[in-house]
């Protein structure tokens, strides 16, 4: 499962959407982002530099005033909603391996 | 390559100015110093109802009723 604050994509028709398989989740209210501690609003600075620099307007994809984000995150669950693996990093550059993800799933499924 | 090694090697290719990176370091500490830290291994995932791309309400609670799931949370699109 993924999930962005933004608003749900109107970019995509139909059958575009019916081919994911994997559930793209949109946390409009920031309330899950929260829950994970992972929400954060855009410090002024780096707003400005998306705007200026950039020419990325958040509110175009997340809606009016909404300059919030999660830190990147992903967690591997087992069955029961455990975090059996997982990372979070606010450099943005830093993603969990995806080879550490098929590992923490493997063991799951080995029963370790 | 690792993804890790893969996106230091993108980002290191926009070649973006000294000001333009000290910008983004300072956000980044400002997040780091904020706290957003999200779960700990070994502890559990909270529930939650979200809309997927289809407008369908979706709950974890359900998913994991299917089998273990890996949870991405993600900027954007942009």
């Amino acid at each position: 499962m993924a999930i962005s604050p933004e608003l749900p994509d109107h970019t995509l028709t139909m059958a575009e959407k019916h081919a994911i398989p994997i559930d793209i989740l949109s946390d409009a209210t920031s309330e899950v982002m929260k829950k994970y501690r992972l929400w954060f609003t855009v410090p002024a600075e780096v707003k400005a530099l998306y705007l200026e620099k950039f020419g990325l307007n958040l509110e175009k994809y997340n809606g009016a005033g909404r300059w919030e984000l999660p830190v990147p995150a992903n967690y591997v669950l087992d069955r029961g909603g455990i975090v059996r693996a997982g990372e979070a990093d606010p450099d943005y550059t830093v993603r969990m391996e995806p080879s550490d993800v098929v590992t923490a799933l493997r063991n799951i499924a080995g029963g370790t | 390559m690792t993804l890790k090694g893969q996106i230091k090697e993108f980002d290191a290719s926009r070649n973006r100015p000294p000001e333009v990176m000290a910008i983004i370091r300072r956000g980044i500490d400002y997040t780091r110093e904020s706290g957003a830290a999200g779960l700990s291994v070994g502890e559990r995932a909270p529930d939650f109802t979200l809309p997927n791309q289809r407008g369908e309400m979706v709950s974890l609670r359900d998913r994991l009723s299917r089998g273990p799931v890996v949870l991405s949370f993600y900027r954007g699109v942009w």
